[in-house]
């Protein structure tokens, strides 16, 4: 029975591989590894929430070792910045330097200019800082001046935060948030993961240094058009947007879903699909992405709204779901 | 035009199947009940359905091409016009060709319909359906016309329609369904109509076992007869004379004016009239009259008996309570008759042959009743006796009625008869309540019309009986040409327009119609005249060989209906105003042989018997009262006589019974010719006691009569119906009991029940499979209180089910992900893994349970209920 049960589940894929990867070195966190890459596929970025020691940075790494560059089977470059109040727009995007020999400004290409992104405590630097993020997040180019330098073709943002209500944090605007396609709360390990973590730490600070390479940069970008092949019912695409409206409508709600967002929610879909070997979507997904996807471009009144409102929109959609024929 | 077939020849065969040939049986059908309303039609039903049906096929086959219907039709319609053209000119003859476009109109409006009823069957919903709305409609119309609301007329015209309305809609879509698909066409189409077919015999079924007694109620209300009377007449139109309970003829409550009525020629009675003309030895006939129709109810259009008449002269015993010999007699009647001149008393025997043993028939005014017995040799033919004694008038004669035919004794006899009532110039009853009621006449337009016809036929006569003549001579008149203005038919047809009233459209129309008919005429005539009259239906009697004088046979087509009118001091003197039957000279009926006279009777006992001998053929028999020598004998106490009956004919109403059929206290009449008895006689002083002591016992008994005793049998089924009630209490707890038992079980079944239930369904292929298999181990691991219920996520759950016992939960969720949210389709695979999955994964998650646990968790039905719950 094994055997047939094993026969019937789809071929391991690079995106099984990637996992695996990434899960020599993060351990017990496949649920968020596969929300990373989902934000990945989906040509998104990804906003890491919680407290400092949890595995952020070390994830974002790992993911950006198991990438090989194109050309010369190197890692993709990786690019770390931590955020502080005092840093500034030209430490991201870099700035013109004046080169003697050719007695003119040179752009000297910043951080920004590499295929991971990781910016570690987003929170902690200014508004000024975190708005500079805002076109190259979007669109995938920084404009300086007149120029407007397109970045690399795979450009994927790995921010982390920190809960907002310790002190020294600017709180990101709406815009910024609304940019980032998953919101995720990484989370400390269950007690048996931690034990298991602890004994054979010597082991994980080696895998941590010896990250191969799984796939190459092209083959994630061919497998971000291969996401936008992934079948979305009808129905679903339905379910969807009724959730986004009563996002707007709900009196609890002060700002609901945009339109944006609705997209990235589709988007994201297709790649959690995708990430689970799917070439479909299901229900599972959308119970699966809503709060990651949605939670964290609402603002709602209070808490409670927070915690409820979301899943009784899920819930909702769901049951119509089962309702509606959908072979037909 | 290019003709390609539509459809293949086996669609074209369950067309003919179940489209034509109930289309053949209700239009047959129809165009019976039709042919009996409308002469047009010529009683020809079998040609015309064949046209019609000929039209429906050959529109049904051609239509399977591809023609177009308004030219093919229009072209048809063409064609008949010429030769309807043609008939026309032709010169054979003024009446030939008329005979023959009538013919031919009848033929080709019944083939246009049928073809255009082709059509719609092939291609046109919108004509089926106002073609059988129209059937529906028409049987309506028939229906209203015939004022016939008997249960069995409505069942016999609406429902054939509306069930055909219903059949042919049904079977319609279902041809249109299957069309595509002949394969599926024969066996869905039976497998449906079957299932339709047994659909509505359990709806008829049911209808007409629950509801007897209200179509009965409404049958009452509606003033309809009772339902089962013609089943000897053959169904159709209505009839004078009803079937008793014991098979035997009666009159009917009711006479109806119905479109045609039914006679045959049944040996009814046979009767003995001493009845002779003034100072004659002529035998004089009289009618004999069974009763009277007082009132006519405008609602239905029925002339109605009412016991509340005004000196109710009726008399109307019934015979087989009588005891033999002993006498029933009223003689209030002939205080009520109100004759007091020219009467005179008058006896009949009275033999029974199909009439009913409960009847009673004679000449009007009748006050006594005394059942006779039959001669041996002829109980066979005749079932019972009678005679009885009636206050007749000297004016009564069955001859006089419109033609003496030269007899100049009976010319003589009329004209005096009408001098003699031609001394009443204004006719007045013995108060104003009977001239009221004996005059009433509906007050409406169609009465005023009878009025003013009355008024200008009798305009020139003063005495009411010159009226009458008149009245009778109308009917006798000839119109301009010298044809007869009223004829005589048994079939009179129904008015054009529904509603219409009856009477009038006999009268000014269709002039034709039966005694009903006639008399129905006269009486409102008299009425609107203020003469008080009455409608008397019984037998006419005729008179038609002089081989035993004063002897009539009566047959069934002798059941009549007429006139009486009153007269001061005559009484009731009978008219008859129907008129002769011109068209049918029935060859007069062979008169039999009269029953000789009865022997002289001289002792009668009438009681209870106590004891039957059927060795020594011995009767013991208690008795209060017996005749001896006619007179009649009451006694305080019972006297117990014993009875040789070893030569005695036994026998009852209907037939011979034999003396081991005898059942102790049933009563009986016993009846003694012998002639032992007639020498001794009674002196006066002795007692009943005496007397019958004095006689020798065992008595010789020529004959015993068993007695109904109707009566105490129904109490004696009354009362083992109470104690039948009484048991039923302990029966009814037990099966109450028992249906408590088997709910209860079923109730603790439920659980186990619902699962096996749910089992079934996993035989299923594909989406439905999954979904099966799923809610059955989650049924199962509910019941074992083992389902995560919190969560709502199928996926979650499986994980969970998956780590609690090792199954593959979550690989079925995806599959059945799969199915529901992508196009693609399972691969063999997979489908495999289906088949298989139940099975082994049922098996580990039964084996973490104790036997124990699941027996107890599967009678618990509050989780089962749980389950319903959490699902919904």
């Amino acid at each position: 029975m094994e055997n047939i049960s094993e026969t019937i589940k789809p071929e391991s894929t690079k995106v099984d591989e990637l996992i695996k990867n990434v899960e020599l070195v993060i351990k017990g966190k496949t649920p968020q590894i596969k929300l990373v890459l989902t934000a990945l596929l989906a040509k998104g970025h990804i906003l890491m929430e919680d407290n400092p020691g949890t595995g952020k940075t070390v994830l974002a790494k790992t993911l950006a070792q198991s990438i090989s560059n194109n050309t010369n089977h190197l890692e993709a470059s990786f690019k770390r910045i931590q955020f502080t109040p005092d840093l500034l727009p030209m430490d991201l995007i870099g700035s013109h330097i004046f080169d003697d020999n050719k007695k003119e400004f040179v752009f000297k290409k910043g951080p920004l200019f590499c295929n991971v992104l990781l910016a570690d405590e987003i929170n902690r630097a200014s508004p000024k800082v975190q708005s500079a993020l805002l076109e190259c997040m979007a669109e995938n180019q920084i404009t300086i001046g007149e120029t407007t330098y397109p970045l690399e073709k795979m450009f994927f943002t790995i921010a982390t935060q920190n809960p907002i209500e310790m002190e020294g944090t600017y709180p990101l605007p709406s815009a910024q948030l609304d940019r980032f396609f998953i919101k995720l709360y990484f989370g400390y390990v269950d007690a048996e993961t931690e034990l298991d973590i602890y004994n054979n730490y010597l082991n994980i600070i080696k895998n941590t240094n010896n990250v191969k390479p799984i796939v190459s940069l092209n083959e994630i970008i061919n497998m971000q058009t291969e996401c936008e092949t992934v079948f979305i019912h009808p129905e679903i695409v339905t379910a969807v947007k009724n959730i986004i409206i009563q996002t707007r409508q709900h009196p609890e709600i002060t700002l609901g879903a945009s339109t944006r967002s609705g997209i990235s929610f589709l988007k994201c879909l297709k790649a959690f699909a995708y990430v689970n070997n799917r070439k479909f979507v299901t229900e599972d997904d959308l119970s699966n992405l809503i709060t990651p996807v949605l939670d964290h471009r609402l603002i709602y009144r209070n808490k409670e709204a927070k915690q409820k409102l979301l899943v009784s929109f899920l819930n909702k959609e769901i049951e119509r779901l089962k309702k509606v024929n959908l072979q037909a | 035009m290019k003709a390609l077939s539509k459809y293949s020849n086996k669609v074209l065969i369950v067309q003919f199947l179940i489209l034509v040939i109930p289309t053949l049986i209700i239009v047959g059908y129809g165009l019976f009940r039709l042919n009996n309303f409308y002469s047009i039609l010529e009683n020809n039903y079998l040609s015309q359905t064949f046209y019609f049906v000929i039209g429906l096929i050959s529109s049904l086959i051609l239509y399977r091409y591809n023609f177009r219907f308004i030219s093919t039709f229009s072209l048809l319609l063409l064609i008949n016009l010429i030769i309807y053209d043609v008939i026309e000119r032709l010169n054979i003859g003024e009446f030939d060709v008329f005979y023959y476009s009538v013919k031919f109109y009848i033929l080709s409006v019944l083939f246009c319909f049928g073809w255009l009823i082709g059509y719609a069957f092939t291609r046109n919903k919108t004509i089926v359906i106002l073609w059988t709305t129209f059937l529906v409609f028409t049987e309506v119309i028939t229906l209203s016309k015939t004022n016939n609301f008997e249960i069995n007329s409505i069942v016999t015209s609406i429902i054939p329609a509306i069930l055909y309305f219903v059949f042919i809609l049904f079977s319609y879509e279902l041809i249109k369904k299957y069309k595509s698909n002949p394969k599926q066409l024969y066996s869905k189409s039976i497998k449906q109509l079957s299932l339709f077919g047994i659909l509505i015999l359990i709806f008829l079924f049911f209808t007409s076992q629950l509801f007897k007694h209200d179509f009965k109620a409404i049958e009452k209300e509606w003033g309809g007869g009772k339902s089962k009377d013609n089943k000897s007449n053959n169904g159709q139109g209505e009839s004078m004379t009803e079937n008793g309970k014991d098979g035997g003829i009666k009159n009917k409550d009711q006479s109806k004016l119905a479109g045609n009525l039914n006679k045959d020629k049944q040996l009814v009675f046979v009767a003995k009239l001493n009845n002779y003309f003034v100072n004659t030895n002529i035998p004089n006939p009289l009618y004999f009259t069974a009763n009277y129709y007082t009132k006519f109810d405008t609602a239905t259009q029925t002339f109605e008996i009412d016991d509340k008449m005004p000196f109710n002269d009726l008399f109307s015993p019934n015979p087989s309570e009588i005891p033999l010999y002993f006498k029933k007699t009223d003689s209030s009647i002939i205080k009520k008759s109100l004759g007091i001149l020219n009467r005179e008393i008058i006896s009949a025997e009275v033999y029974k042959v199909a009439m009913s043993p409960e009847s009673f028939v004679a000449p009007s005014n009748a006050f006594y009743c005394q059942p006779i017995t039959v001669p041996d040799e002829f109980k066979d033919k005749y079932k019972s006796a009678y005679l009885s004694k009636m206050w007749v008038s000297q004016l009564n004669s069955a001859y006089f009625i419109y033609n003496p035919a030269g007899n100049k004794m009976l010319e003589n006899f009329q004209e005096d008869r009408f001098e003699i009532l031609r001394t009443i110039s204004n006719i007045k009853g013995p108060n104003k309540s009977f001239d009221d009621y004996y005059t009433y006449m509906p007050k409406n337009t169609e009465y005023n019309r009878i009025k003013i016809l009355a008024d200008s036929i009798t305009k020139d006569f003063v005495a009411p009986i010159d009226k009458v003549i008149a009245i009778r001579n109308y009917f006798l008149s000839k119109d301009q040409f010298n044809q007869p203005l009223y004829k005589y038919t048994d079939n009179p047809g129904v008015p054009g327009l529904p509603s219409a009233n009856k009477l009038n459209y006999f009268l000014f129309e269709n002039r034709k119609g039966y005694c009903a008919y006639f008399a129905g005429a006269t009486l409102f005539m008299l009425r609107s005249l203020n003469i008080p009259s009455r409608i008397a239906v019984g037998y006419l009697t005729e008179d038609r060989s002089s081989k035993n004088p004063g002897w009539y046979w009566f047959y069934h087509d002798q059941a009549h209906a007429w006139v009486q009118v009153y007269f001061q001091n005559y009484g009731w003197i009978d008219f008859d105003t129907t008129i002769p039957d011109v068209n049918t000279q029935q060859a007069s009926q062979p008169d039999g042989t009269p029953p000789p006279e009865v022997p002289a009777t001289y002792l009668v006992i009438d009681g209870e018997i106590t004891k039957v001998d059927t060795l020594n053929k011995k009767l013991t028999v208690n008795t209060k009262k017996f005749l001896y020598h006619d007179t009649e004998f009451v006694s305080q106490n019972f006297i117990v006589t014993i009875n040789d009956v070893s030569l005695a004919d036994i026998h009852n109403d209907t037939g011979k019974v034999s003396l081991n059929k005898l059942v102790e206290g049933e009563r009986a009449t016993l009846v003694s010719h012998a002639e032992v008895l007639k020498n001794i006689f009674i002196s006066d002083d002795k007692t009943a006691e005496k007397l019958l002591k004095k006689l020798k016992q065992p008595l010789p008994i020529d004959e015993v009569k068993l007695m109904k005793k109707i009566e105490e049998k129904d109490k004696k089924q009354n009362k083992n119906k109470e104690l039948n009630n009484k048991f039923n209490w302990v029966n009814f707890f037990k099966v109450l009991l028992v249906c408590i038992t088997i709910a209860i079980i079923l109730i603790f079944c439920m659980p186990i029940l619902i699962f096996l239930f749910f089992k079934t369904k996993i035989k299923f292929r594909g989406k439905s499979q999954i979904a099966a298999i799923q809610r059955t181990i989650h049924f199962y691991l509910h019941q074992l209180k083992s389902l995560p219920i919190n969560e709502k996520s199928p996926s979650i759950i499986a994980q969970l089910i998956d780590n609690k016992f090792g199954t593959k939960m979550i690989v079925l969720n995806n599959l059945y992900q799969k199915c529901y949210y992508s196009k693609q389709p399972l691969t063999n695979e997979e489908e495999n893994y289906l088949q298989q999955f139940y099975n082994s994964n049922f098996k580990l998650i039964s084996s973490k349970f104790s036997i124990k646990q699941k027996i107890l968790s599967f009678i618990n039905i509050k989780q089962t209920i749980n389950y319903f719950n959490i699902t919904k």
